[in-house]
């Protein structure tokens, strides 16, 4: 078996060379790598333990697209797209995908972590067509490029927020599906309530050139909470362990 | 002020914004005189008491107004634009002697 | 431990585990829980510290971490409180601001020489004669210098973290514990904070009661009570430092600094006890009488075998007893009132035999020659302040004060509240907090602990109800008929002075009387011109007696007078708090290890990690640039534009929106066509530029610079938020990475990886746009020519950014095609006289003058700056930016800013300057008067060293005139 390398791929996210270092095992999604999880010899911590307590997690290869324009809600409702009821709120799609209102007039989809939904390419597709064909108002964002993804579970996640974050996340004040845009270590960021299985998460996006430097800073403040980066198998596990 | 709160995301730290200026409504461009247009552009009220600024949401770049209270510091009230701006504006074309 | 008393004394320490530590180079021991004072007290080592300006000898004053008597030095921590601070294994403690020994200070002879360091010394010696500061000030540096900065230190982590709350306490005592249990209703979060080791304030350590019980019981009344509630959380070894806007609290502990939002407060801070003010009331032994209460109840240690107390109030009858309690003989009880009014604490005292002499008050302390009280000299009041002539002297080694207490006013003072004085009670109280701030107990002027439990109980309602988690009916503040513990006047001069209003700066009462004489009779002025209140503890025990003092000399109230601004910190704050973990935000290009890997020397611009150039084989800087720049003319060479701005602008209305936000005309633009976007602002201000990629109909690519892309986006939704045209703008700056390829090879090169798009200069010219793949990947590509040759850039959706520059180095192994980075590309555009917007404009620049009137449509109906414009356009040019040559190249070369001089009058700047390799001599940008903007004009520019250097202005640009390059 060959050992998968993320430069074998064209598309290559930013934390690349640190998940390297760190031993990490990548697995494929479509064209792209993924770490699947980190081989850290015998350290005796499985990785979906250290998920349950405090772990962050690199999905910014997974994929993700956005849409913008006065037109944008009413287009996605035609294409069967379940919308929030209210800016800055977050709902799964029956498919599994996440549906993120923005704002009045954006969206941001992100397909589901075990990226079983194909929903998110083929809206991408459907939009700019539409749009050239009968004015929809509706613009494609592209947000697998704008933004970096990553996930942030445990249940000591909105306490390590709190370091780094000056809007309250924790989970009796921040409801399930909900949105902060927000500034994450002085880095404007796109913050989600979306727990994976039982367990507090959040998934955070932030402009994909300052991706490296928003993994440092969330490392540094989990360090106290013993937090460490997982791959997506151990999210996967919360998933399947609801 | 510590907080203020964004017409669409709510209440933030005071460092999640950015100061865009007192409003004004924008003055004719061309018939106004050019002593009133420098006054347009140069000069700001900077009045104690209330007054009505611009601010952005940084993480959102989403534009709104507030109106402020300066002797205090309190903002009173936060609002989208378009309750000011309701209908689209065009610009007639310029004619050359209204320039000169 | 000589001084130690036995269980239950010391509640803060544990007597099983003993600690050894050093003062002074000497070894003592004390007990887990201990602080440095206590310790060292307990050891009968009262001598402390030496004072800021006369070297006094100083001792614990208050016990409670508020005044600087107590400030030693810890190897890494200079000005540590000795009263705050724990004893741990090993410390190494030294005393501060001596020469010689503690014990014995050289400096001590400075407090001889007092009357020639008279108040407003420092005013007076910065004025007159001229000069006479720089003499003074090395003597005055080194002997009022406090702690010692450890210049080798190496810092811990510190750091920050918010925290929100319905209701934030400060302060822990009754006041605040009882407000704590009240304010926790059902879902409301509670913060309760102190600044002690444990809850419970004077219940610790004051007596309530005739028996001394009822402290003890009713703290552990309200523990149980707080430890029941799961929705308070506690605080302590925490200080409230401040109070902000909005409710801000920032509470600082060791090494984390809490950014804590309250929705509702309520201050219980407390009150400080008040000095009395008599000759050498500053020598150690003499304390208030709180803090030998604290040493006895909190440490077990008892401060002295003898003592005096001298007292305005009943409490001093209570510490009377508390001593008593404790073995230490009261030799006296010195009651400052003529007919006092006893509770029932006091007539315990007074049946105890102990010796009460009332009308009368201590006159002086005497030390006998030691650093210690030795006895205590009392006099009959006569009069407000005056004394007999005669009075009587008792031995004593512990002098207690109770004469009074302010509020702890402070945080309510920066939360808008206000200090009136009333005549009546002699004290200080609170008024107009804002309504998200209540107070409770003793900074709310009540007394008695039942009073203070009861408003305690109202200032939650009133926060719970504000809150709308309760809606009860509140009842009117609780009033109380409790004498007020504040003497009107505990202030009694001495011929010989040295009676300290404020310890921290050695002022004594002439020393305030005569800053009113010197003319500065506004409180402000009076501690600005003394320094009264300046000191380490900010004014907690002097602000007081420094308003009566005041308040007498010029003929006005108290109240009139009032006290000084309390800004925060309310205490001293570690610089560690402020420059500990900070963010800043670093940007990488995908590409970014490809550079490092070449060689790279990066540089930050903004956030931005940019490669400035490349190192090759060992060679210089400069060479290594030159040789870019070389490649880039004569071959192919490649740079990361990932860091270039770019917004879509897409809708019905695109064309239109660009046409009114940017200075050129865009309406007729064709599809697969790029345009110069030059940005002004209102004021007719050139402040960014770009191209504008037409890529449909509806739909362009606008790119801006790096530093000003967000302003741009910015500015671009604010006009739209009012024009509402039918347009949808979006910043997709990290969205793509980009490259540029450029030089004559260029073509060559890109046509190996790009096989569907026709790179012909005739089916894709210059300023041409086009869709395609670049191998793979897919590419916006725009053929512009920023360095004036051949070239493309290429856009690409960023994660595919590092596989874009493998492909494209790969396919340019064959031409030898090399990276180049932005100090190459900066003489590129030089050559070809492009600007840079910021370096090459500056915050007045118009488009005429810097040579951009060019890309200005005048026929258009309206563009932001437009009609400033075309206002600047009717006056004559102030001043051109034009480019000039330098053929001598012997002379230094100048640089960006220096200055364009005509004689000795300035008349311009340079805003470029570089050696151009292609050129092989110096060119640069300046701005220079309109009359000397011709070419051929010769300008002097003052250069490197003052030397005046001649420049020959030319025409733009200085390579390639035709522009022939960019279009092949």
């Amino acid at each position: 078996m060959t050992t998968l390398d993320p430069t074998m791929g064209m598309r290559r996210s930013q934390l690349y060379r640190r998940h390297i270092n760190n031993n990490a095992v990548f697995k494929k999604t479509g064209s792209d790598f993924v770490v699947s999880h980190y081989d850290n010899g015998n350290n005796q911590r499985t990785e979906l333990d250290q998920a349950r307590s405090m772990a962050i997690c690199d999905l910014s290869t997974l994929s993700r697209t956005g849409f913008k324009g006065a037109g944008a809600p009413i287009w996605a409702e035609s294409q069967g797209v379940k919308l929030p009821d209210r800016a800055n709120r977050a709902i799964v799609q029956p498919d599994g995908c996440l549906v993120a209102k923005l704002s009045d007039q954006e969206l941001l989809i992100l397909s589901d972590i075990l990226a079983k939904s194909h929903q998110v390419t083929a809206l991408g597709e459907q939009s700019t067509s539409d749009h050239l064909e009968n004015d929809t108002q509706t613009y494609l964002l592209p947000r697998g490029d704008s933004h970096c993804w990553l996930a942030v579970t445990g249940n000591q996640a909105a306490e390590m927020f709190s370091k780094v974050c000056g809007v309250d996340l924790r989970s009796h004040k921040f409801a399930l599906g909900n949105i902060a845009q927000t500034s994450v270590a002085k880095t404007n960021a796109i913050v989600i309530r979306q727990d994976l299985g039982q367990t507090l998460s959040y998934f955070i996006l932030c402009d994909i050139s300052a991706t490296e430097f928003l993994w440092d800073c969330l490392l540094d403040a989990m360090q106290e909470y013993a937090g460490s980066p997982v791959g997506i198998r151990a999210l996967e596990q919360l998933v399947a362990s609801q | 002020m510590k907080l203020l709160t964004c017409p669409l995301n709510g209440s933030r730290n005071i460092a999640e914004f950015t100061y865009g200026g007192e409003y004004h409504a924008t003055p004719d461009h061309i018939s106004t005189s050019a002593r009133d247009w420098a006054e347009h552009v140069f000069f700001h009220d900077n009045a104690a008491g209330m007054v009505t600024e611009w601010w952005c949401h940084t993480a959102s770049s989403f534009w709104f107004l507030a109106e402020r209270n300066t002797i205090t510091d309190e903002v009173i009230r936060t609002f989208k634009a378009d309750e000011i701006y309701t209908e689209r504006i065009d610009f007639s074309a310029a004619k050359t002697e209204s320039r000169s | 431990m000589k001084n130690r008393l036995p269980s239950p004394y010391g509640t803060l320490i544990n007597r099983e585990k003993s600690i050894q530590f050093e003062f002074e180079s000497k070894t003592y021991n004390g007990f887990q829980g201990d602080t440095i004072a206590s310790a060292l007290i307990a050891n009968n080592q009262t001598l402390l510290s030496r004072s800021f300006k006369y070297h006094r000898p100083r001792g614990a004053l208050t016990m409670a971490g508020q005044d600087a008597n107590t400030m030693v030095q810890l190897p890494s921590n200079p000005n540590a409180l000795a009263d705050r601070e724990l004893i741990s294994e090993g410390l190494k403690v030294t005393g501060q601001n001596y020469s010689g020994s503690l014990e014995k200070d050289r400096g001590e002879w400075l407090g001889l020489f007092s009357r020639f360091l008279p108040v407003g010394f420092y005013y007076k010696a910065f004025f007159k004669p001229r000069g006479i500061w720089e003499k003074w000030a090395p003597l005055i540096r080194k002997k009022a210098g406090l702690g010692v900065i450890d210049q080798q230190l190496v810092p811990d982590y510190y750091d920050k973290q918010y925290k929100f709350f319905d209701v934030v306490i400060v302060g822990g005592g009754p006041a605040g514990m009882q407000a704590a249990i009240e304010s926790a209703v059902e879902n409301c979060e509670v913060l309760l904070v102190d600044e002690n080791p444990s809850l419970g304030g004077s219940l610790n350590y004051s007596r309530f009661d005739v028996e001394g019980t009822r402290g003890k019981k009713q703290l552990n009344e309200l523990l149980d009570a707080i430890n029941a509630k799961p929705n308070i959380s506690v605080m302590t070894n925490a200080v409230c430092n401040g109070w902000f806007a909005d409710n801000w609290l920032p509470i600082v502990t060791k090494r984390r600094l809490y950014k804590v939002r309250a929705k509702q407060t309520i201050m219980c801070t407390g009150s400080l006890e008040q000095p009395a003010i008599f000759h050498n009331n500053d020598l150690p032994g003499v304390m208030m009488s709180s803090a030998a209460q604290r040493l006895v109840h909190l440490y077990a240690v008892s401060p002295g075998s003898q003592a005096v107390i001298v007292t305005g109030n009943n409490d001093g009858y209570g510490t009377a007893l508390d001593l008593d309690d404790a073995g230490i003989k009261v030799n006296a009880i010195v009651d400052l009132r003529d007919e006092p009014i006893y509770d029932d604490i006091a007539k315990a005292a007074v049946a105890r035999g102990i010796r009460v002499e009332t009308g009368t008050t201590v006159y002086a302390a005497h030390s006998k020659g030691a650093n210690h009280v030795a006895a205590a000299e009392i006099r009959k009041i006569v009069s407000q302040g005056i004394c007999a002539v005669q009075g009587e002297v008792i031995t004593c080694d512990l002098l207690c004060m109770s004469v009074g207490y302010t509020p702890t006013y402070q945080l309510a003072c920066q939360a808008g509240g206000q200090l009136t004085y009333d005549d009546q009670s002699a004290m200080f109280s609170l008024q107009n907090c804002p309504q998200s701030l209540q107070l409770a107990g003793s900074v709310d002027s009540l007394w008695s602990l039942d009073a203070v439990l009861l408003e305690s109980k109202r200032a939650a309602m009133i926060a719970t109800n504000a809150l709308e988690l309760t809606n009860e009916k509140v009842t009117d503040r609780v009033t109380e008929n409790t004498l007020s513990p504040n003497h009107p006047w505990p202030i009694f001069a001495h011929p010989k002075g040295k009676e300290f209003i404020d310890f921290d700066e050695d002022l004594t009462i002439a020393d305030i009387i005569n800053a009113t004489g010197d003319g500065y009779e506004h409180i402000q002025l009076v501690k600005r011109y003394s320094t009264c209140g300046m000191g380490p503890s900010q004014g907690r025990h002097s602000a007081l007696a420094a308003a009566r003092l005041v308040a007498a000399a010029t003929n006005r109230t108290v109240a009139e007078t009032g006290v000084t601004t309390a800004r925060p910190p309310f205490s001293a704050e570690q610089l560690g708090h402020s420059a500990g973990r900070s963010f800043y935000p670093a940007r990488r290009s995908n590409m970014h290890y490809r550079h490092l890997e070449a060689g790279a020397e990066m540089l930050q611009a903004g956030a931005w990690y940019r490669p400035a150039f490349y190192h090759f084989n060992n060679n210089d800087r400069q060479t290594c640039i030159n040789k870019e720049v070389s490649n880039v003319r004569d071959n192919v060479g490649l740079v990361d534009v990932s860091t270039l701005g770019g917004i879509e602008v897409r809708g019905a209305d695109a064309s239109e929106f660009l046409n009114r936000f940017y200075t050129f005309g865009f309406l007729k633009q064709p599809v697969g066509k790029a345009r110069y976007a030059l940005l002004t602002n209102e004021a007719g201000v050139v402040i960014d530029d770009g191209v504008a990629c037409r890529f449909g109909n509806n739909h362009y690519y606008v790119t801006a610079t790096t530093g000003g892309v967000d302003r741009v986006y910015q500015n671009m939704l604010k006009w739209n938020a009012q024009w509402r045209l039918d347009v949808d703008i979006a910043n997709v700056t990290s969205a793509y990475c980009g490259v540029n390829i450029a030089g004559p090879n260029a073509r060559a090169v890109l046509q190996k990886v790009c096989s569907d798009v026709d790179l012909s200069a005739k089916a894709f010219p210059y300023m041409g746009v086009r869709l395609g793949n670049v191998g793979e990947i897919p590419a916006r590509l725009i053929r512009v020519g920023f360095v004036g040759e051949l070239g493309y850039e290429i856009h690409v959706p960023q994660q595919y950014g590092e596989a874009l520059w493998d492909a494209l180095m790969s396919a340019g192994n064959e031409h030898n095609i090399q990276p180049f980075g932005i100090e190459a590309q900066r003489i590129l555009r030089l050559e070809k006289g492009h600007i840079i917007i910021g370096q090459d404009t500056d915050a007045m620049s118009n488009p005429n003058e810097v040579q951009m009137g060019w890309a200005v449509s005048r026929t258009k109906p309206f563009f932001v700056g437009g009609r400033t414009i075309a206002e600047l356009e009717k006056k004559p040019s102030l001043r051109c930016l034009v480019g000039f040559v330098i053929d001598d190249s012997k002379v230094p070369m100048p640089q960006e800013s220096h200055l364009v001089v005509d004689d000795k009058q300035m008349t311009g700047r340079v805003t470029s300057c570089n050696f151009s390799p292609t050129l092989g001599k110096a060119i640069g940008l300046a701005y220079v008067p309109p009359q000397k903007s011709d070419a051929g004009s010769v300008i002097e520019i003052k250069s490197l060293g003052g030397v005046r250097v001649l420049a020959k202005v030319v025409n733009l640009p200085f390579f390639d005139p035709d522009n022939a390059r960019q279009e092949l």
